[in-house]
């Protein structure tokens, strides 16, 4: 909202205030100040001149050479084409060197080989309305060489306030509510308003009907005698300063009475109302209403209709209609000020699409007693300006309204408890009454009397009040209290730990980035992954469309973040951490959707070139990278199974695609019983595997690419490692390099189990380190080979060790199909 | 696969009366001189420098002249590998001095003695030269490596590429462990979330204009269930878990129905802050958001209190803090020279209603910090949309 400092001036001393202090002092006290600015600047580098002299254009007929006196020794010579141009008359002269609105730049020139030196402006021109037939003449006679502003009296600032800071402050959306709070902020007097009627004529008053409950008030005024017309120029100036444009009289006067008191207000031509009356009810299914905006409007019962008998005449609390708008030749008016339900015009005008002035200020809760008195102080301002107008009859003034002023308690000590200990109930009382509340005190108790334009929303406990006083008190005066409690950490949060761990660790050790991706997917992103049919949690106000689902997992996410990294990385680590939603288990909740909390990580990296080594795939360093992860954290190892195809998401690889599970309870140590060990439950908190093939052409991705997600709530389930350290052995390990021929599907599972079981327990780590398969092992076969050590737990082995446990092996070999090869 | 299909180990040897032969790791190198060993069975080779060795004995007892020719040789040596060899072939096993020594049974009783102190001098000269031939040869390496070689200090050290953590991630860590250091308990809340929530609970019922305020997804037609607009709810949620005294924060993600451009995003990150206590006061908020801002800004907070509305607060207000980039104005504090940081207030007795909690009996404060934001602010990021952009070009810079 704009306020303009002059049109405050109406309502309050501003002597000794500047522009700055008084932004800054709002902005501190009472609502934001966004901006400050100079209203029309260039009407300072504008003078007044002279024209002392005007001859035609020897070569033009439309041109007139004028002689400009603009208060300096040489007077300037002006090319005009402006045919109201005419010695005598005082006018604007825009110099050379001069910046006019939109940037026009007034240059030295030659029109029609006559040198010309500067612009005699029309109003237009000067941004001061849309008059351009001529040049404007100014009123009266303005010193000669003075600034356009200063001479004519129009320099102002305009003060920008954010207009959700006024949210709560139905009372603050008119001048005179500001220059209630610079009186309060400044001390000083608010100047009385003139808002009585005055006297009325005895007609009889138009028949007045409201049939809605939303409108808790209706008044309306006949008003006769007006000849509609241009407003005078302080009034549009005034409107032009807070970005008004001005029209016509009528509709100038009604705009700045709204902008004055804060009360939109409508004027009828009252020709076009019919004699049996005003009628205020809700619109009818599918009735339709031609706006001023002249935009044909599609009604339901939701919106309040000001009607004319039957007949719809203006939208209520948004916009009047264009058939009873006020015209030229209008000299009878019926005013309207109402009050209106704030919810209700609220959602009229959301459904409409349709925010107006008055809209927005209804929409705040305004006070029912303003409709009087508003009409009262429009009524006074016609009657300065044609002395000859007349209310024809005592107003119509119907609805169920009730003055809402309310008293509250207000207890110092609170005050004092909630603020700052340093505010007496002096101070309290003082800025009460500054701020235009009834004070009564006992001891350090007040009652306030809360006036209607501060109750019907804003003050209506005893915080809002404290709130008052903090804000006159200024907050920047409140001493600073350090927080004092006992000291307890706070309780620990296990899911937190495990978060920071695995990010810790992902981007540290792994060397991944860590990725935060939005919380909507693509439904084209779900197409390609093949995971469109799922059943997701949508908005229904998406803000595009294909962009309405929420995301289950942060996997399609992370996936889709690939092919555009790609085109700057060859090697692309990413991970992210968040939530996902699934709706299908909102029942269990009570309702509430099913939120999940899941780690995603994925690895790309060029294809490995052929021959590479059997663990060059991404997805077995990916697996890696997991482990690492899960170990990290304190957990058992994790065991990895095939995942069935259709477990598997569908943008993992049907087959290349693992399960990690991890058990759900830890065998106490020490405690090993003969005989196989009993099943432990396990949890599969782990899917991995490469991408999809089709999935990964489809998003034009031509490399290896693994993905992993890490289901943190399972994680979470899983007990951690006991405690404790095993001792450093005291024997030395014997390595030994074993190489298993086996048939191909004979998997490396299998070859260390083998391994495994020839150590007879004195295996202390087998690790493979190379898989061949080609002619040197023949068709059908392969080769892997194993760095094996043994160790045991109480003696140092012997070559006898070793040879046994080849032995062991080679028959184990044969079983699987293979051989132990020697060299 | 270019390599062999086994690798040197402990293999099943096939050769004939040669039992499993130890592992190389584990083996001893070949000499260069086998001393003929006899018990293998393999016929005894002669070294030609030990003939000559054994021809010289009888003659020289003391064998000057063979000194002599090694020391030629030992000087002549270039590198350890030469050296070793001449002490293998001399002093080692089936070298020269061996050599000698198993002759002397063969001489004459009386010469035995001296040809024994002859060989054992021997082999202590030939010992001290090589040991001092070493040591010439290490200085001399020594030297050599001091000189530097070819050191270019300009050439580029091999990438070590490392990982990231989300500059949100940071920001929000470092406030946790700030927030925790004071006894502040580090909450969670759904990102979908009720209206109740989101809105009622906080004092901010259907049709209220605030609603207008944060453009809210809706989860269906309704509204029943919303994407939470601030952090908020969990206020509602802390108050109805915990029983005061509550310091709590709540970072997370939230969301809004806007377009969005260079500084508008839908989704972004807030931290909401809750403390609720006996007499908590306008002060405590002060001190604490100070706190906050030292740890934020790294240095003395110079900060305003204006009046703001938020309904779930009453008193309301901005927090703004002098713009750490300028003294005069500029484009960040849009030559205000102050930046409206943090929205807080005093918890609205509806509010801790709603929660449970008695307002006659408590009273309390709440923040909500733009964390977004203030990683822009702090790295100067000058489109929000990179933040959740996915773009490792961005990402890898933190």
């Amino acid at each position: 909202m704009y306020i303009s400092m002059r049109w405050l001036a109406r309502h309050v001393d501003l002597d000794g205030i500047t522009p700055e202090e008084l932004a800054r002092d709002l902005t501190l006290s009472t609502a934001e100040v966004e901006g400050l600015e100079r209203f029309a600047p260039h009407l300072s580098d504008v003078v007044v001149g002279h024209v002392t002299h005007r001859e035609r254009h020897p070569d033009a007929d439309k041109l007139n050479i004028c002689t400009v006196d603009v208060g300096k020794d040489d007077p300037l010579q002006i090319v005009c084409g402006a045919p109201n141009v005419d010695a005598g008359q005082r006018v604007a002269v825009a110099q050379v060197g001069c910046v006019l609105p939109e940037d026009f730049k007034i240059k030295k020139s030659k029109i029609r080989g006559v040198e010309s030196r500067g612009m005699i402006c029309s109003e237009r021109e000067l941004g001061l309305g849309d008059e351009h037939d001529g040049i404007w003449v100014l009123p009266g006679e303005p010193a000669i060489g003075e600034p356009v502003a200063e001479a004519l009296g129009i320099v102002d600032w305009i003060i920008e306030i954010d207009n959700k800071s006024l949210t709560h402050r139905p009372d603050l959306w008119g001048h005179r509510g500001i220059a209630r709070e610079v009186a309060a902020i400044y001390r000083r007097e608010l100047r009385p308003l003139d808002s009585d009627l005055g006297p009325t004529g005895d007609a009889a008053p138009l028949p007045l009907r409201v049939e809605s409950d939303a409108c808790s008030r209706y008044l309306a005024v006949g008003i006769e005698g007006v000849t509609n017309g241009r407003s005078p120029d302080w009034m549009r100036n005034l409107l032009l300063a807070v970005g008004q444009r001005p029209l016509t009289l009528c509709v100038d006067l009604s705009n700045f009475v709204m902008l004055d008191l804060g009360q939109p207000n409508h004027l009828f031509d009252r020709r076009r109302i019919s004699p049996e009356g005003i009628v205020v009810r809700d619109a009818r299914e599918g009735e339709t209403l031609e706006t001023l905006d002249g935009v044909e409007r599609k009604l339901d019962p939701s919106d309040m209709l000001i009607c004319s008998g039957n007949a719809p005449v203006a939208l209520a609390g948004i916009m009047g209609g264009e058939a009873s708008s006020v015209q030229d030749d209008t000299t009878e008016l019926l005013l309207e000020v109402a009050s209106f339900d704030a919810a209700r015009v609220r959602r009229s005008s959301a459904r409409l699409g349709l925010r107006t002035d008055a809209s927005a200020r209804f929409e705040k809760s305004l006070d029912p007693t303003l409709p009087m008195e508003t009409a009262g102080h429009l009524v006074n301002l016609l009657r300065e300006l044609q002395p000859g107008v007349r209310v024809t009859a005592s107003p119509s003034d119907e609805g169920t309204w009730s003055d809402p002023a309310l008293t509250l308690e207000l207890r110092g000590e609170r005050v004092r408890s909630l603020l700052s200990p340093e505010i007496d109930d002096d101070e309290i009382e003082d800025i009460l009454r500054r701020l235009t509340f009834g004070v009564q005190r006992s001891g350090s108790n007040f009652t306030v009397d809360v006036p209607s334009r501060r109750s019907t929303k804003d003050v209506t406990i005893e915080q809002d009040l404290v709130e008052e006083i903090g804000r006159i008190h200024r907050y920047g005066n409140v001493p600073e209290r350090r927080l004092e409690a006992e000291l307890l950490p706070p309780p620990r949060d296990e899911r937190r730990r495990m978060v920071r761990s695995l990010e810790e660790r992902a981007a540290g050790a792994a060397r991944f980035h860590e990725v935060m991706s939005y919380s909507f997917v693509e439904d084209e992103l779900l197409g390609r992954l093949g995971i469109a049919d799922q059943e997701r949690i949508e908005v229904v106000n998406p803000v595009a469309e294909g962009v309405s689902k929420i995301r289950r997992s942060v996997m399609p996410s992370l996936i889709g973040a690939l092919p555009q990294n790609l085109h700057h990385r060859d090697e692309v680590r990413l991970f992210e951490i968040g939530k996902g939603y699934l709706p299908e288990l909102a029942e269990e909740e009570g309702g509430e959707p099913v939120e999940v909390h899941e780690m995603g990580l994925l690895w790309s990296a060029p294809k490995p070139k052929k021959g590479a080594s059997f663990d060059a795939a991404r997805r077995m360093h990916l697996q890696a990278v997991v482990a690492d992860l899960v170990a990290d954290l304190g957990l058992p190892p994790i065991r990895w199974a095939a995942c069935g195809e259709d477990e598997a998401p569908p943008y993992l690889h049907p087959v290349r695609t693992l399960v990690g599970y991890l058990p759900l309870s830890i065998q106490a140590p020490g405690k090993k019983k003969k005989g196989a060990p009993a099943p432990v439950e396990e949890l599969a908190v782990i899917w991995l595997g490469d991408l999809e093939p089709g999935i990964a052409r489809d998003l034009e991705v031509d490399a290896d690419v693994a993905v992993a997600s890490l289901l943190i709530d399972g994680l979470l389930e899983i007990p951690r490692r006991p405690p404790g350290y095993n001792p450093i052995p005291k024997f030395p390990a014997v390595k030994v390099d074993v190489a298993l021929a086996v048939p191909a599907e004979c998997s490396a599972g299998d070859a260390r189990g083998a391994i495994e079981k020839a150590g007879k327990g004195l295996v202390r780590s087998a690790r493979l380190f190379d898989v061949y398969s080609g002619e040197q092992v023949g068709e059908g076969r392969k080769s892997l080979a194993w760095s094996v050590e043994l160790q045991a737990q109480d003696r140092t082995l012997s070559d006898k060790d070793g040879a046994k446990f080849l032995d062991r092996l080679e028959r184990l070999c044969t079983d699987l199909g293979g051989e132990l090869r020697r060299s | 696969m270019g390599e062999l299909p086994h690798r040197p180990g402990l293999h099943v040897s096939d050769g004939p009366g040669s039992p499993a032969t130890i592992n190389e790791r584990f083996g001893v190198p070949e000499p260069l001189v086998r001393y003929s060993g006899g018990a293998r069975g393999v016929a005894p080779k002669t070294h030609p420098f030990l003939r000559f060795c054994q021809d010289g004995l009888a003659m020289d007892p003391k064998h000057d002249a063979l000194l002599e020719e090694l020391r030629t040789r030992i000087a002549a040596a270039t590198g350890d590998d030469e050296l070793r060899a001449i002490e293998r072939e001399t002093t080692g096993k089936g070298g020269v001095v061996q050599g000698l020594l198993a002759e002397i049974p063969k001489l004459d009783p009386s010469e035995r003695r001296a040809a024994g102190q002859g060989a054992n001098e021997l082999k202590q000269a030939i010992l001290a030269e090589l040991e001092s031939a070493r040591g010439a040869l290490a200085q001399a390496a020594v030297e050599a490596e001091r000189k530097g070689g070819d050191f270019d200090p300009t050439l580029p050290p091999p990438a070590l590429e490392r990982g990231s953590l989300h500059p949100v991630t940071s920001l929000t860590r470092r406030l946790e462990d700030l927030f925790e250091s004071m006894g502040f308990q580090v909450l969670d809340g759904p990102e979908v979330e009720l209206d109740f929530y989101n809105f009622e609970a906080l004092n901010i019922p259907a049709d209220h204009p605030a609603r207008d305020m944060q453009d809210t997804f809706r989860c269906d037609p309704a509204g029943e269930k919303v994407l939470r607009t601030h952090t908020s709810p969990v206020q509602i949620r802390a108050m109805e878990r915990l029983e005061p005294p509550i310091r709590a924060i709540a970072p997370g993600r939230v969301f809004r129905q806007e377009t969005t451009d260079a500084s508008h995003e839908h989704t972004f990150h807030q931290m909401e802050g809750l403390v609720v206590d006996r007499d908590i006061s306008v002060g405590h908020l002060i001190s604490t958001m100070k706190t906050l801002l030292r740890e934020v800004l790294e240095v003395e907070p110079e900060i305003r209190l204006r009046p703001g509305y938020f309904p779930f607060v009453e008193p309301g207000f901005e927090l703004d803090a002098r713009c750490p980039f300028c003294a005069e104005g500029c484009s960040v504090c849009k030559g205000t020279t102050w930046i409206e940081l943090l929205p807080c207030g005093m918890v609205h007795p509806n509010v801790l209603r709603a929660g449970g909690v008695d307002p006659e009996a408590y009273s309390g404060f709440a923040f909500g910090l733009g964390l977004s934001r203030l990683v822009m602010l702090h790295a100067g990021i000058d489109d929000v949309r990179h933040l959740l952009g996915g773009d490792l070009r961005f990402l890898e810079q933190f």
